[in-house]
């Protein structure tokens, strides 16, 4: 097998788990709200005491993708396991409570265990404690596009032998800094969708092309239109969306940030 | 086992850094032993224990820069200008890509989106790929945009992905590096983590006591092989990287991620220990950092590694994060052209546990071809590029 194929896709969102959990209509859903947001998820461990939401959500990802694939931790543990992380602005809310508690002066808040949190590889650096990943890794930062070409790195390092099996994660919260992103409503659509989405891209026998299309893709204004402005997360919702329709074999996904548009299709 | 990649042509490069605004000053304060560590003037320290680091005093006037009020963006520009005085893009716009590492982003720009009367600009500034666009729409790129995120291995697996983005045809050019600037916001924050020395910045010395920060940005222009005529600087031959999965802010105590970014680079580049000229290492300063790294090349280069001359230019100019690894990649260019090796400021008694061929108290007189560089960051995040240097 010299291609790549996905082999499995996990959604959560502020609308529930899956995503036959997405409304039809989620602009219609949110009945005004600008954010909907997705639950700290109760994880066990006394590291993740202290690790913020959006860590356990990449994690609380990670793990409903191997339930749902039936794949064991041990089968993704070590060196032949990338992780490709992808987030517009999940760091957003570690950033925001540093630099607030730094401005009230509250030490004891801003403290040691709190910066390292500002920084988005650690969000990818507790999947890979937690799941025991010690393979080539991707941290890109910026909306869909960006989950675009993380998922062509994934193709790339499939396709070279660097790794047996790549896990494409993106996060994205919104709640903990709603204020801002009201601020910025040309860049982003509502209502903001909070999500934690994992797919997992294996050998296989499919060939991918990469290009930058001018129009979104069908699935991509499904994903938009049911789960609503999930950033990073769109076109792995939109994977997820096709594979649900019994999309399997041929696949294209798109995505848009910043007024460029990149694609990926599987054939 | 992964395949061997195609080398890919480094052009020409453009930096600005605590030395000055191009890549002559930057050269020549490594190779004269200057300090580019200073008081940090732009911003309030005086509450926090160290105050001092890698700050660039003075920018060029740039036109239409004065539009431009993130500090980040305004290090990417003075970049970007050294590099095109050097090189000019010869592409079609749609086939000109950006890829850059960061650890940092626009943050600066949240600090004063949440100070009073801040702006909706410097909201959407404070996401981390703001100036990454900014300086693709200052270039008329529009291929690819990408920010690596991977904090201070950012600049190194910037280059491997420009690298992919060339080999798979996707675009023509690629502008690739790093930046990062310093702002309180990552003073307050390593400074709370006690990682910043109130002492010299001593890389593999038993004195170590910790790092100081620096703010740098550093681009190369990366296109296919012979797809450029005239001068270059050498080649990217290859890049790997790979996870400790062990802790957030501190190395595995092993290093092996490190160690396998290393090996993984050398296949990637169809090189051996034997090849390898020259090690540009991450060399931050820190007690644990350097043992481990240091520990990492014995095991990962063999009995060469006592032969191949180590150096780590962090006490010169700071660890300036995001630009380290492409500003220490064009470092090993450049001693490869010049025919010399710039020396570890800082380091006067080797740290028997940093057992290295390390360059001490004077440059060296070598002519590197092959260059391993080294980066760690936080996440458990471990980088190597294998770069190779043309003459002059």
């Amino acid at each position: 097998m010299t291609g790549t194929a996905v082999e499995a896709v996990s959604v959560l969102t502020g609308w529930g788990k899956g995503v036959r959990a997405l409304p039809p209509d989620a602009a219609r859903s949110a009945a005004g709200r600008a954010v909907i947001p997705l639950g700290r998820p109760a994880l066990e461990g006394e590291r993740f005491r202290r690790a913020t939401r959006e860590c356990l959500l990449g994690v609380a990802a990670v793990d409903a993708l191997l339930r749902a694939s039936e794949t064991s931790r041990e089968v993704v543990k070590g060196s032949s396991t990338a992780l490709i992380y992808v987030t517009g602005g999940a760091y957003g809310a570690a950033n925001h409570a540093w630099v607030v508690a730094d401005t009230a002066r509250r030490g004891a808040v801003a403290g040691t265990l709190h910066f390292p949190y500002t920084a988005p590889s650690v969000m990818s650096g507790e999947v890979a404690i937690e799941f025991g990943l010690t393979g080539p890794y991707g941290i890109l930062i910026g909306g869909a596009a960006a989950t675009i070409d993380g998922l062509w790195q994934a193709t790339r390092l499939l396709e070279s032998g660097r790794c047996e099996r790549a896990l494409v994660l993106a996060v994205e919260t919104f709640e903990d800094c709603a204020e801002l992103y009201a601020r910025g409503r040309w860049l982003v659509g509502r209502p903001l969708v909070e999500a934690a989405v994992c797919a997992l891209l294996v050998p296989g026998d499919l060939r991918t092309r990469y290009d930058a299309p001018r129009a979104p893709s069908a699935l991509e204004t499904r994903a938009r239109t049911r789960a609503g402005e999930t950033l990073a997360c769109g076109p792995l919702i939109a994977l997820a969306l096709g594979r649900e329709d019994g999309a399997t074999g041929s696949i294209g996904v798109t995505g848009e940030w910043r007024g460029r548009r990149a694609g990926l299709y599987w054939h | 086992m992964s395949q061997r990649a195609e080398p890919v042509s480094l052009v020409a490069a453009g930096v600005v850094t605590p030395f000055g605004a191009d890549l002559d000053a930057f050269w020549s304060g490594l190779i004269t032993g200057s300090d580019g560590i200073s008081m940090i003037e732009r911003f309030p320290v005086d509450d926090l224990r160290v105050g001092r680091g890698g700050e660039i005093k003075k920018l060029r006037p740039m036109p239409g820069a004065r539009r431009v009020g993130c500090r980040a963006t305004q290090l990417l520009l003075a970049a970007a200008a050294d590099l095109l005085a050097r090189s000019p893009i010869s592409a079609e716009p749609e086939r000109v890509a950006v890829v850059l590492g960061t650890a940092l982003g626009g943050v600066g720009e949240l600090e004063r989106a949440l100070a009073p009367g801040g702006r909706s600009r410097h909201a959407v500034g404070a996401l981390y790929d703001s100036p990454a666009h900014a300086l693709a729409r200052r270039l008329g790129a529009r291929g690819p945009v990408l920010t690596v995120g991977a904090a201070c291995a950012a600049g190194a697996t910037a280059l491997g992905h420009g690298a992919d983005l060339l080999r798979a045809d996707v675009v023509d050019v690629v502008i690739a590096g790093g930046y990062d600037a310093l702002c309180r916001f990552v003073m307050r924050g390593f400074d709370a983590l006690r990682s910043l020395t109130r002492e010299r910045v001593r890389p593999f010395d038993r004195r170590r006591s910790g790092l100081l920060l620096g703010e740098a940005a550093a681009l190369v222009m990366m296109t296919r092989e012979g797809a450029t005529r005239g001068p270059r600087l050498g080649r990217l031959l290859g890049h790997a990287s790979a996870s400790d999965g062990s802790h957030i802010a501190a190395p595995d105590a092993n290093g092996r991620g490190l160690e396998l970014a290393v090996r993984s680079a050398l296949e990637e580049a169809g090189l051996t220990p034997a090849d390898v000229d020259f090690v540009s290492a991450h060399g931050t300063g820190t007690p644990l950092n350097d043992r481990i790294e240091a520990e990492v090349l014995r095991r990962s280069l063999g009995r060469r590694a006592a032969e191949i001359p180590v150096n780590s230019i962090k006490a010169s100019v700071g660890h300036t994060m995001g630009a380290a690894a492409a500003l220490e990649a064009v470092m090993c260019l450049l001693a490869g052209r010049e025919g010399i090796v710039p020396y570890t400021l800082g380091l006067e008694e080797p740290d028997p546990a940093c057992e290295l061929d390390h360059v001490i108290g004077a440059p060296r007189a070598a002519r590197p071809r092959i260059s391993l560089s080294t980066s760690l960051g936080f996440g458990g995040c471990n980088a190597a590029l294998v770069l190779e240097a043309v003459d002059r």
